[in-house]
């Protein structure tokens, strides 16, 4: 008895551990532009979470992938890493700059899908939100 | 909204760049063919040193004594032309696209530079517009579709100026922006806008039967 009651305890820590841990995206409304040497666009707009709910992506490693020999490790995924850990401002061999990345992959998806916004001014809004 | 923007900025946008290319390469060819068919002798006395000697005054503001006699037109014209071709090429959103669909790497204009340029470039067909209904003898030359040329040049600067500032409905406008601009592309060869293709060569030919044949300058 006293063992499960402390195995549930853990448990119930642990989520919540976790699910403190996943605030910091959970909050995120747009795609931080601050490794930008100097920003020429307003912050691109990305409800992380009610994105990903909406655009039904379950795999978190659909953008925060492990690229390995130009494929990616299916059961990889890298969201302890910021995009910009290994994409640099400039390319470099086969990885794209950081500008090229994001582009690729979310108005890859978006222009693949027929779904989400595709114009510049879309992601990129007069008003930074 | 969307299928219109892919279209327009997918297979519309290869259309006009093709058409612009293809049909510029045809109708400098057929220049030639009809100038080697009817008009053989002008080959005797092209030159390249008259040639290249024409074409550096006319490039050169103020070099020529016509555009010392008209400083306001030749500023004007300057202007227009060297904002009218610099901005699109060289438009950071433009680079953008260079590289992220036709992996050609440019540097570009800070973005107030371009606005700038933008406005000059719509100011300056304003002007030729006023002058076009002002100034007796070249609304005598004046035809409808002079009318029409100026306004298909002006379209993509101030669509696209509106897009950028995203003043008023951003998609609409961002999708007329581009479809101004492919008009404009296509038109280039195949109406008066083809002297961006034939000007050099009606200078190396003035040039050439002026320094060879008359003795005389032509600038
Ligand atoms: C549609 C693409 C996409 C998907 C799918 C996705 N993310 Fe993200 N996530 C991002 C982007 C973009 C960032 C910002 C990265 C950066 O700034 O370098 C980010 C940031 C994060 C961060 C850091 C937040 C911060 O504020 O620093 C975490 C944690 C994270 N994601 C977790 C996840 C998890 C867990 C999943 C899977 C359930 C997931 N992501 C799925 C795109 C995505
Ligand atoms: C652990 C390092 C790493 C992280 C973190 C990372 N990438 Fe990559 N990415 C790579 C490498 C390496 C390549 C090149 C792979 C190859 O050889 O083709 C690449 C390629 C890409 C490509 C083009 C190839 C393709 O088919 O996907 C896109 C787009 C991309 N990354 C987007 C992102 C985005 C967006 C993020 C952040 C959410 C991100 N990457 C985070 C390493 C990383
Ligand atoms: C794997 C596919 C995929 C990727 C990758 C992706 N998106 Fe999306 N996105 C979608 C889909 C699908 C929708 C439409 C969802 C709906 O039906 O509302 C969408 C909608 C959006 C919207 C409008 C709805 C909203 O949530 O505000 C924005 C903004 C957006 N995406 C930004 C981004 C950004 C920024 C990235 C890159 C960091 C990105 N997306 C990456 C699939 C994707
Ligand atoms: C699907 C969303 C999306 C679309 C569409 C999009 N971008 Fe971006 N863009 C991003 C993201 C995400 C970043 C990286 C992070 C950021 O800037 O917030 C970015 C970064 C940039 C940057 C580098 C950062 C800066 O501010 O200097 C430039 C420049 C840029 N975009 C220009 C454009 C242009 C021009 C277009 C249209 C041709 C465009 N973007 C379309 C999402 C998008």
């Amino acid at each position: 008895m006293k063992k499960q009651a402390l195995s549930l305890l853990i448990s119930v820590l642990a989520s919540v551990c976790i699910s403190a841990a996943a605030c910091a995206q959970d909050n995120m409304t747009a795609v931080d532009n601050r490794v930008f040497e100097k920003p020429e666009r307003t912050r691109a707009v990305f409800r992380h979470e009610s994105h990903n709910e909406r655009a039904k992506i379950d795999v978190c490693n659909e953008c925060h992938h492990v690229m390995k020999d130009g494929k990616k490790l299916e059961h990889e995924s890298s969201e302890d890493k910021r995009c910009s850990d290994c994409h640099g401002l400039a390319d470099s061999g086969e990885t794209p700059s950081l500008r090229k990345a994001f582009h690729l992959n979310c108005r890859g998806c978006h222009e693949k899908s027929g779904k989400g916004p595709v114009m510049c001014g879309e992601c990129h809004p007069k008003e930074d939100r | 909204m969307h299928d219109i923007y892919q279209f327009v900025s997918g297979p519309l946008a290869r259309l006009a760049f093709t058409v612009f290319v293809i049909g510029s390469l045809y109708r400098l060819v057929q220049m030639f063919v009809l100038v080697y068919r009817k008009e053989k002798f002008i080959f005797s006395f092209m030159s390249w040193k008259y040639s290249l000697r024409s074409i550096f005054h006319w490039i050169i503001p103020f070099a020529a004594v016509n555009m010392q006699q008209q400083p306001i037109m030749t500023l004007v014209t300057f202007t227009f032309h060297i904002c009218l071709l610099v901005t699109p090429v060289f438009l950071l959103s433009h680079a953008v696209l260079w590289e992220e669909r036709w992996n050609i790497r440019l540097w570009s204009l800070p973005d107030q530079l371009s606005d700038i340029m933008t406005l000059a470039v719509i100011g300056c067909c304003f002007f030729f517009w006023g002058r076009r209904i002002k100034l007796p003898e070249v609304r005598y030359l004046t035809f409808a579709s002079d009318y029409a040329l100026l306004g298909m040049v002006a379209a993509p600067f101030v669509t696209g100026l509106i897009a950028y500032h995203q003043w008023i409905d951003y998609p609409f406008f961002m999708i007329l922006h581009i479809l101004s601009g492919e008009i404009l592309l296509m038109a280039v060869p195949f109406t008066r806008l083809s002297h961006m293709l034939f000007w050099p060569f009606t200078r190396a030919y003035m040039g050439s039967e002026f320094g060879n044949v008359r003795h005389a300058r032509d600038w």
